[in-house]
């Protein structure tokens, strides 16, 4: 494995009164896609909020290439980009006004934005709706516009939470040709998701959270062991406890 | 800076392409001249509607002239105090001796009428009074023993007109300054939590601060033209429309003055509009919040209404939106600025936009903003 791109090392974070995440270690590498598995309320979103630095550790750390989330957030900010499942665009910006909004907020120079954003039209095949006001998109057209804010600064990692769980099965599969191919570009792309069917084709290596702890992990194939899919294989790690 | 141009310009370009914001604009601009037009129509109707007198009795000889030429119309009647209770403004009974009068006081129409009546009667009694003296050899002016010859400062006229600009334009630059920028305070807010593009926003390196002073600006704007917009609207109509039978404008000085004061409240307003919209979970809940807001901007504007010659001491002027009230008053009605009391309003307002600035952004700043969203 190449060295850590994202290092999370023994979190801890309490929300109200729920004790969210307890203690949880991992680490993603670039060039690969790392899966965040779990049920709902495992702490995956927690995890991935904590690493792209919205919210802060109660405990433990978390470095993003070398820089610390608490040290230097905007460091790491500039640096990751986020895909969520709640797909928001502002309706009355089109879809490259939206992308050029983001990527001058996330400091793309004025002589290389206009490059920058055509670069990603093209990449996701956005040109046909790149003028339209994004109230009039489909949802998978916004899916589109939402990874291509994340993208347009170029960062090396990209996380993904729960990308799919809104869209139909040709806008799904889009999502995850994206992610295969941001690996091939040697990104770092972490992929949380509680459907373990996707995580299983997709990811070189898993860390499978429950009630906000890390209940396995390692790659793929070795978390699975001898059962016949990821999901028997973690019941039986949650029947154990 | 640059960071801050971005979030303005792109705010701006949204409010801009928000239908309501722009139909609120559109009826900032009409409603003041409309309601002008109203109010003159109105006035010049009241100057010269006839109103009518249902009566008994012999009418004293020449008073019936003097009425009719104040616009009072006499109808005979068989019960006047009857009649006055609907089919007429005003019944009396003309006796030898006195004059019955009966009116409702809860019809303005009757007030009007017996408001005339009586300046009528005044003089008919004066004139016959002299005229009695006059016949005994008396002079009349013994009825007047300190006759007041009046001097006023300035024309009565101008001094009317001021007074009405000193009523209208407080609650018209309270009333469109925070009603203006209302709506795009809450949707740069609480809209962004409600479509879910917060997150995303804050995942940017830019610092919060920025992107919420870049908001705060573009709402200020959007506040000042929707003011601009009514204040000028309703100047340019009081040029075509006369008012208390005159053309009431308004002078450099108050002009300056009010648009300082604009500058001032919209600065205040989108930091108080918009640390409520980011407490709030969608921009219903928002407006909800709000509610509150406009009692309690329009309330110092009411007491100019009310206590027409509230002159209070420097203090007063430490209270956010009355001191703005007192101060476009004084600048519309005497025509000058108290440096002093203007600069405690300008010290006080900024003050009040910077602490509702850190409010916004303590609020913009917490965790809980996205755990609740």
């Amino acid at each position: 494995m190449s060295p850590a791109a994202v290092k999370v090392d023994r979190l801890e974070k309490t929300l109200g009164k729920n004790k969210v995440l307890r203690g949880i270690s991992m680490e993603a590498a670039s060039g690969e896609i790392f899966g965040l598995l779990g049920p709902n309320g495992a702490g995956k979103t927690t995890t991935l909020r904590i690493v792209c630095t919205l919210l802060a550790p109660d405990a433990g750390s978390v470095q993003v290439l070398g820089f610390d989330t608490m040290s230097a957030p905007e460091e790491v900010r500039r640096r990751v980009g986020v895909v969520t499942a709640d797909i928001g665009v502002y309706p009355r910006l089109s879809a490259r006004e939206n992308i050029s909004y983001f990527a001058e907020l996330s400091g793309v120079a004025d002589g290389e934005l206009e490059g920058r954003v055509d670069a990603v039209l093209n990449r996701l095949d956005m040109t046909s709706f790149a003028n339209q006001r994004a109230e009039s998109l489909s949802s998978g057209q916004k899916q589109k516009v939402a990874i291509a804010r994340a993208i347009v600064h170029d960062p090396a990692v990209l996380m993904f939470d729960e990308p799919t769980s809104n869209l139909d099965v040709l806008a799904s599969r889009e999502i995850r040709n994206f992610m295969v191919e941001s690996r091939g570009r040697g990104k770092c792309v972490i992929f949380s998701t509680h459907v373990l069917h996707d995580a299983e084709r997709l990811c070189d290596r898993v860390t499978i959270l429950h009630e906000g702890s890390v209940v396995a992990t390692g790659p793929t194939a070795e978390v699975r062991g001898a059962h016949r899919d990821l999901e028997d294989a973690f019941l039986e790690l949650v029947e154990k406890r | 800076m640059k960071t801050l141009a971005i979030v303005f310009r792109k705010e701006m370009r949204e409010i801009f392409r928000d239908r309501r914001t722009l139909i609120a604009l559109g009826l900032a601009a009409l409603a003041t001249p409309a309601v002008l037009v109203v109010i003159s129509q109105v006035s010049t109707k009241t100057a010269t509607q006839t109103y009518t007198v249902g009566y008994s009795g012999d009418i004293p000889t020449g008073l019936d002239i003097l009425l009719t030429a104040t616009g009072l119309t006499l109808e005979q009647v068989a019960d006047p105090a009857a009649a006055a209770k609907q089919q007429v403004d005003l019944g009396v009974v003309f006796q030898p001796a006195e004059i019955d009068e009966w009116y409702d006081p809860t019809r303005q129409s009757a007030q009007i009428a017996d408001t005339r009546l009586q300046t009528v009667l005044g003089q008919y009694n004066a004139a016959k009074a002299a005229a009695a003296l006059q016949q005994r050899g008396i002079d009349p002016g013994l009825l007047n023993p300190l006759p007041i010859k009046a001097h006023p400062l300035s024309s009565p006229v101008t001094a009317a007109g001021n007074a009405f600009l000193s009523f209208f334009l407080p609650y018209i630059l309270i009333t469109m300054v925070l009603t203006g920028g209302l709506s795009a305070a809450l949707d740069a807010s609480a809209g962004e939590r409600e479509r879910k593009t917060l997150e995303s926003l804050l995942l940017t390196p830019t610092p919060r601060s920025r992107i919420l002073l870049g908001k705060i600006l573009a709402v200020s704007v959007i506040s000042l033209v929707s003011a601009i917009a009514a204040i000028g609207s309703m100047l340019l109509a009081l040029t075509q429309i006369p008012l208390l039978g005159t053309h009431v404008s308004l002078s450099p000085l108050a002009a300056s003055v009010m648009v300082w004061l604009a500058i001032l409240l919209a600065g205040c307003f989108s930091s108080v509009t918009l640390a409520l919209g980011t407490l709030a979970k969608n921009f219903r809940q928002g407006q909800a919040f709000s509610t509150p807001l406009y009692f309690i901007t329009v309330f110092p504007a009411s007491i100019i209404l009310f206590i027409p010659d509230f002159n209070p001491n420097l203090a007063y002027y430490l209270i956010p939106i009355l001191n703005a009230v007192l101060v476009l008053r004084d600048a519309i009605v005497h025509n000058s600025v108290a440096w002093p009391a203007l600069g405690i309003t300008t010290a006080s307002l900024v003050a009040t936009g910077l602490i509702c600035w850190f409010a916004a952004l303590r609020l913009f700043t917490r965790e809980t903003l996205l755990i609740r969203s």
